[in-house]
């Protein structure tokens, strides 16, 4: 704050704080306020709104547990409430995302960081670029012409005679999820690459040559001095594409299974299929809160604290 | 000399005016609608139907002097959502939801009532603003919905690969050697429907919409049979864009869509068919919002579309069928064909209007779309 006054004087700072203050309180805090005390309110006609039914309770977070369905988890049969069910998948399916982005982006970082040339970096970052110049709504559809029956990935594999019939990509060969987690994993992949590249760069060479030249194999330098050092930046970009992943309505709207269900696709459907607002409120309060005691979990499991991540 | 100072003077008079002025002039700097509100119509409807914008509000402006600000939207449960939020801002006159809505948007104190003296009731096609509809026209007993189209939600089928019963059925959907396209909600009364016509259930179909008891008794069986067949589904659509793709990308054979995604394959191997059981039938209107702005405005713009060339160019723009006396004479031939082609006057007589659906039906339903989705 000192710094800051010291820099831009009074005038430039007060506005700086005023404009982070409207962002915060205005578009974040009361926006999700007025959802929080909607979500404990019925759906009720508007003419009834403040009326005598118009009590607050728990009745619309405990419809999350209503409608028990059939269903397997790794073979294993199981009764959950189908949206609890829905829930987990998004959770699960997510954190996949967020593997695969992990698994992709990291070689890609460190190439970038510690073996490119500084000379070519503007222009791989540039190629990096690129396709998030095109809308997200624009590349989901790309994919969705790409996986179709009749798109031209079964063409071009019938052409090469690779396979005889055409293969409903879009349904899963392993899940009725795949579709959804190839093109989340591609929309995301840059969230991940960026804050590792940005860690790994900070990282002294030296220390990686004189890993190398007291023996250590590339998995063990690797291991044991480029991955610590990278971990705020690998746990930022991890928590970025989960809760990117876990909130994407879009993505499995358009390239989602028929037999695949996205948790925002079920907060949706309260909104606007059933009208009800409240539920959906309280959905979205539920969805809100469990992704970050997952993000909590997972950075107690994995021994990082936010104010790494913050740096 | 001793100059006089008076406490009129030139100049003092010459600042007062001026601010008379900027006084005066003050609603129309701040709002330009404070001046206009004499011909102007703020009206939300369906996204999608470029004709509207390009030919129906010309030729309405050009008549009546009143110019449309249109809104599009997607879908009706967007209008709800944005009605709702128009009830406490203002800026909506005129909405265009489908019949079986009105209910749910009138228990939720949304809609004003018509004043029929300045419509023109007689335009009207018999049968659309009268009888049945014209009672689920007016909830609580006065008018608060016009129709302004109608169509239907019938059988896309491709004609070479599909395999059908003879009659083709709605049955047909659910054939596992069909690749199929629906939405969720109308398969499952596609499913309830069929069910009924083969003496499957233990009470008629229709019950549920009018008791929710029934409504979850029939809907449990139209579910478990509906997830037994679910194999067949490639594609869910909720709109123009999916339900075409259902088709051309996903190569379905058989779908249960609107009769303009019918209208637009008609030319790629795929025909509009009437099932045994009858076409569904949809029926969209004119609503006034309870805090219009514009209502002398709005029931001008209303009564334009129940002459024929309103009538005529609103169905044209939906590919759908006019509302009013002498209008499928303006019609594009292509359209009549078309409709001809599928509905006969047996197929006419079964047509199924979808009925009301309360809010709470609606909840309930959604939750089984949302199950039939899972599964």
């Amino acid at each position: 704050m000192q710094d800051l006054l010291r820099r831009y004087g009074t005038g430039l700072t007060s506005v700086f704080c005023l404009l982070v203050a409207f962002w915060i309180l205005v578009l974040i805090v009361l926006p999700n306020f007025a959802m929080f005390e909607q979500s404990f309110r019925p759906y009720l006609p508007v003419v009834e709104v403040g009326g005598p039914k118009d009590v607050y309770s728990f009745a619309n977070y405990s419809k999350i547990l209503d409608n028990g369905f059939e269903s397997t988890i790794f073979g294993i049969p199981v009764t959950l409430p189908i949206h609890v069910l829905t829930f987990l998948d998004t959770v699960f399916f997510s954190a996949l995302v967020t593997f695969f982005t992990l698994v992709f982006a990291y070689p890609l970082a460190y190439y970038l960081a510690k073996i490119a040339s500084p000379r070519s970096i503007p222009t791989l970052l540039l190629l990096l670029f690129i396709p998030m110049w095109v809308s997200e709504a624009l590349r989901a559809f790309a994919w969705y012409v790409i996986l179709t029956f009749n798109g031209p990935l079964n063409a071009a594999l019938k052409g090469l005679g690779i396979i005889e019939e055409s293969i409903r990509w879009q349904n899963g060969i392993f899940t009725s999820y795949d579709a959804i987690v190839i093109v989340l994993t591609y929309c995301y992949v840059l969230f991940m690459l960026f804050p590792i590249y940005t860690a790994i760069t900070s990282l002294d060479t030296n220390q990686i040559e004189a890993a190398e030249d007291l023996g250590s194999p590339w998995w063990r330098t690797h291991w044991r001095v480029v991955i610590p050092h990278a971990k705020p930046g690998i746990a930022s970009g991890c928590v970025m594409v989960f809760m990117l992943s876990a909130g994407s309505l879009l993505v499995p709207t358009v390239v989602g299974s028929t037999k695949a269900n996205w948790f925002p696709q079920t907060i949706y459907t309260w909104f606007n299929d059933a009208l009800d607002w409240n539920t959906g409120a309280a959905y979205s309060m539920i969805f809100l809160l469990a992704c970050i005691v997952f993000v909590i979990l997972m950075m107690r499991l994995f021994r990082v604290k936010l104010s790494d991540i913050a740096k | 000399m001793k100059q006089t100072t008076s406490a009129f003077s030139r100049r003092r008079f010459l600042q007062g005016s001026a601010a008379g002025a900027g006084l005066l002039a003050a609603p129309a700097i701040i709002s330009s609608k404070a001046l206009a509100s004499s011909g102007e119509i703020n009206f939300t409807g369906w996204a999608g139907y470029p004709a509207l914008a390009e030919k129906v509000f010309p030729a309405f402006t050009a008549a009546t002097g009143i110019t449309v600000n249109f809104k599009e939207l997607p879908d009706q449960d967007t209008m709800f959502a944005e009605g709702k939020v128009a009830l406490d801002a203002g800026g909506i006159d005129v909405i265009e939801p489908t019949i079986d809505r009105v209910g749910a948007w009138d228990t939720n104190g949304l809609l004003g009532a018509w004043d029929e003296s300045k419509l023109a009731m007689d335009n009207y096609l018999p049968g659309l603003a009268d009888g049945a509809a014209g009672e689920r026209s007016r909830p609580g007993g006065a008018l608060k919905y016009v129709p302004s189209n109608w169509g239907t939600e019938s059988l896309v089928v491709n004609t070479a690969s599909a395999k059908l019963s003879t009659p083709p059925s709605l049955g047909d959907l659910f054939n596992p050697e069909n690749p199929s396209v629906v939405r969720p909600h109308s398969a499952l009364a596609a499913m309830g429907r069929w069910l009924d016509a083969t003496g499957k259930l233990p009470r008629p179909w229709m019950d549920g919409y009018s008791d929710m008891a029934a409504m979850t008794e029939l809907w449990d069986i139209a579910l478990a049979e509906a997830i037994k067949a679910k194999g067949s589904v490639v594609q869910w659509w909720s709109g123009e864009n999916e339900a075409n793709a259902g088709f051309t990308a996903n190569g379905a054979t058989v779908g249960l869509c609107w009769d303009s995604t019918g209208f637009n394959l008609r030319n790629d191997g795929y025909a509009y068919v009437a099932p045994v059981e009858g076409a569904f039938a949809w029926h969209q209107g004119f609503v006034l919002m309870k805090n219009a702005a514009n209502v002398e405005q709005a029931h001008e713009f209303v009564k334009y579309v129940s002459t024929p060339e309103g009538a005529a160019g609103w169905a044209s723009a939906f590919s759908s069928n006019p509302v009013g006396k002498g209008a499928s004479d303006l019609m594009n031939p292509d359209v009549a064909t078309y409709y001809n082609g599928t509905f006969n006057d047996e197929a006419l007589s079964k047509l199924w209007w979808w009925p009301d659906q309360s809010a709470e039906f609606l909840a309930k339903r959604a939750e089984y779309a949302d199950k039939y989705k899972a599964a």
